[in-house]
């Protein structure tokens, strides 16, 4: 009986914890935009106990008009493009990085500019976690 | 065109040059006897690319330094999130660091490449957020443009991809050009501002 009680115990333990799947968000930030710049991104550094998958993000219209992932790239030719991309793995080992010219989310249409000290609420949606929403800071560099 | 080490045998030169920097950079000679930017072997001339400055009514712009100046050159556009303004603002970071008198002396053309999109209000304020005065260059003739990037050895594509939306691709240099209209420095995308704040004592320090 002591035992069973135990199990149980541990099991709703798990559970609490499970509730976000072991999901860690690192130093979410924007860079604060130019006059006229009328596209953002926001970069991270994304942990999951057990690996996960970024499928999808969004933000308040009062923000931008979308949210996108996307990732730059450099072509053969050393030009570098950007292309929206479906998903973002999260190894279960390591680190997912959103990073100046790499994976990023990319805000379209700013409804305002971003000016550092700001803060705005980003929801990211993981395959297995679901819904986390993180407070993305704005600063100057 | 551009000078890029990468060689095997090159390997232990960089290795003694590295070396080198180190054992230097230890006596607090902060400026580098190398500098972190890539140098072109012969330095191409850009000092006869001339382009409308928006930031000046469109009046036409030599991209070259004035007298005793760094004239810094980037092909970009405003609708970039990403890629320019991780470059323009280290560029912002970098002039800041410097001792004031030589700041005074470093001045920024920002080139666009999306001169649909990129109107000549929104190009100066754009180009202005990152250094004060920098000049806005535009033009609505597509084959000055493309000349302008063949002098740099800069590339773009725009294109619009199946959903409508329109897709920019840019090399993504910044360059040091000289008061002779002569590109001294090619920073590629990634480049530490501490470096390109570095490598700007460097080029006053030899002489623009």
């Amino acid at each position: 009986m002591k035992r069973l009680l135990l199990v149980i115990v541990m099991a709703l333990i798990a559970a609490s914890c499970g509730g976000d799947g072991g999901i860690e968000i690192d130093d979410p930030w924007a860079r604060s935009s130019a006059r006229m710049q009328n596209a953002g991104a926001v970069y991270m550094t994304i942990t999951a106990d057990d690996g996960d998958t970024l499928t999808g993000v969004a933000v308040d219209s009062s923000v931008a008009m979308m949210a996108e992932l996307h990732e730059t790239q450099m072509s053969d030719e050393g030009t570098m493009a950007m292309q929206e991309v479906p998903n973002m793995a999260v190894p279960a080992d390591g680190e997912l990085n959103l990073e100046p010219g790499g994976f990023h989310i990319m805000l379209m249409q700013l409804a305002e500019p971003l000016e550092s000290g700001d803060t705005f609420p980003v929801t990211l949606t993981f395959e297995n976690a679901g819904e986390v929403v993180v407070d993305v800071e704005v600063r100057e560099e | 065109m551009l000078t890029r080490p990468s060689t095997p045998r090159v390997l232990p030169l960089l290795i003694a040059l590295a070396t080198a920097a180190i054992v230097l950079s230890a006596c607090g000679d902060s400026i580098p006897a190398e500098p972190a930017g890539i140098l072109r072997d012969p330095a191409p001339v850009v000092g006869d690319v001339e382009l409308p400055d928006a930031s000046n009514g469109g009046v036409t712009f030599a991209t070259r330094a004035q007298d005793d100046h760094v004239l810094l050159v980037y092909f970009g556009f405003t609708s970039c999130p990403d890629v320019c303004p991780t470059t323009l603002a280290d560029v912002r970071r970098a002039v800041r660091e410097l001792d004031e008198g030589l700041a005074a002396r470093v001045d920024l053309a920002v080139i666009t490449v999306d001169p649909d999109r990129d109107d000549a209000a929104t190009l100066t304020a754009y180009a202005q957020t990152w250094v004060p005065g920098a000049h806005a260059l535009r033009t609505d003739d597509p084959a000055a443009l493309r000349a302008a990037a063949d002098a740099y050895g800069a590339d773009y594509a725009i294109q619009t991809n199946d959903e409508g939306d329109i897709e920019v691709g840019h090399t993504a240099f910044l360059y040091a050009v000289d008061s002779a209209g002569r590109i001294r420095l090619t920073w590629p995308f990634g480049t530490p501002h501490e470096d390109l704040t570095s490598d700007m004592e460097y080029l006053f320090n030899e002489g623009v």
